[in-house]
């Protein structure tokens, strides 16, 4: 406890983004639903961490989660390092309208780019790499963020004091 | 009276994060465009998650994978009873069979002698173990204990004892990574055994099913038909046990592979001779 107390909370998101990557690039045959748990708890993190913590350091920290999760799942360099660099550029365009939302819209946008996200990484794996549009995998992705979503929210929160 | 001390703050300019933000974006396009055309960097950035990457997060994932195996151990342990009663029901009906594929082998080692035949066209280069998979999300690869220390190349086939497992895409110093059957940007030429009908299959995207991209003369080969590799494409050798065709359609079929890819331990590298 004591040593949380030297890390500030963008440090503690920075953990739990090498944690979240770690686990979901190693697939576990008993339980493959938590390689699914953890991608998007690293998705999750990474909006966060752009939404409220953002700095210009977040451009080298997509960029290397980005082309690593791209080896790692796709062994090709595209889908995840073009989104993740969108979310960013497109966050930067928008962050003036993001400013004036309540908290209910931002947690409302917070899980629509989530989606959207998704969504965007399965069509270009699609479109780049020949990986057919799985829907059921797709599907079970929203049912696995719908979990998770708010106890995510509520932890992040808490990190952030 | 104490002396202040005046802290000089830094602030990126302006000019310097406008630079960063260009360099990554073009950076990134340039990664995205040399990795269709397998560019050296690309292979480096490659072989590097291969060999660093991949321990890292082996280890920050292990209480994951303890936990996991303990699971795996407790269901096993759960399930001793019954599996121990069907093992002493097999054992007896395997007797039975021991001593007619005695017999058979006898036979076969004559016939052979009688025909001048070799025992495979295989030549075995490693046996290595399986050391983590990423196979849950898009593609499905297996990363081996062995790379080209001994002697493992590119293009070189993975085997296990019930055929066909896929290909050897990387290798570094002793590492190696192989694409699955199951893996949608893997083709392989076959034919099945009865009618020597000539195809290519690729992995269905559902981690089960291969299925035909093309079929030579459009003729469909039977259900429960047995396919194994033509060795036309030269990059798998001949009659390796592929899978049964399950399902035929009008214009495609889906071939099941032997190989339990879910229970994959060990793992053979094999070349033609």
């Amino acid at each position: 406890m004591e040593f949380s107390k030297f890390l500030n909370s963008s440090s503690k998101l920075n953990i739990i983004l090498i944690i979240s990557f770690s686990i979901s690039v190693n697939s576990f045959i008993i339980f493959p639903n938590f390689n699914n748990v953890f991608y998007i708890l690293f998705h999750l993190t990474l909006i966060y961490l752009i939404f409220y913590h953002y700095h210009y350091y977040l451009y080298v920290v997509a960029l290397i989660y980005g082309i690593l999760f791209d080896i790692l799942l796709l062994n090709n360099i595209g889908a995840h390092l073009i989104t993740f660099l969108s979310l960013l550029i497109l966050y930067i365009l928008l962050r003036k309208y993001l400013i004036r939302l309540s908290s209910y819209q931002i947690i409302f946008t917070y899980f629509i780019t989530l989606i959207i996200l998704l969504l965007i990484e399965h069509f270009l794996a699609n479109f780049l790499h020949n990986y057919k549009f799985n829907m059921s995998f797709f599907f079970n992705l929203i049912l696995i963020s719908l979990i998770i979503f708010i106890p995510t929210i509520f932890l992040f929160t808490k990190l952030d004091k | 009276m104490a002396p202040k001390f005046q802290i000089k703050v830094f602030q990126l300019s302006k000019f310097v994060k406008n630079f960063t933000i260009i360099s990554v974006v073009t950076l990134s396009f340039l990664l995205v465009f040399f990795s269709k055309t397998d560019y050296y960097l690309i292979s480096g950035i490659k072989n590097l998650s291969s060999s660093v990457i991949i321990p890292i997060t082996r280890f920050i994932s292990a209480p994951v994978n303890v936990f996991s195996n303990f699971i795996d151990e407790y269901n096993q342990f759960r399930s001793l009873k019954f599996e121990n009663k069907i093992l002493q029901e097999e054992i007896i009906r395997l007797k039975k069979w021991q001593i007619l594929a005695i017999q058979n082998s006898r036979e076969n080692k004559v016939l052979k002698k009688l025909l001048n035949a070799t025992d495979n066209n295989l030549t075995l280069i490693k046996t290595a173990s399986l050391i983590n998979r990423n196979d849950t999300i898009y593609s499905k690869l297996i990363n081996l204990n062995a790379g080209y220390e001994d002697k493992i190349k590119k293009n070189m086939s993975a085997i296990n004892e019930r055929g066909l497992i896929g290909k050897v895409i990387d290798t570094t110093a002793k590492n190696s990574r192989v694409i699955l059957l199951t893996d949608p940007n893997l083709s392989i030429s076959v034919k099945s055994i009865s009618d020597e009908i000539f195809s290519l299959l690729t992995g269905n995207g559902d981690g089960k099913y291969l299925v035909s991209s093309f079929v030579k003369e459009n003729k469909m080969p039977r259900l429960g038909d047995i396919v194994v590799t033509s060795g036309t494409a030269q990059v798998f050798p001949v009659d390796l046990l592929v899978g049964k065709v399950a399902k035929v359609e009008k214009n495609r079929f889906f071939v099941l592979p032997f190989v339990d890819f879910v229970n994959i331990d060990y793992v053979q590298i094999v070349t033609s001779k």
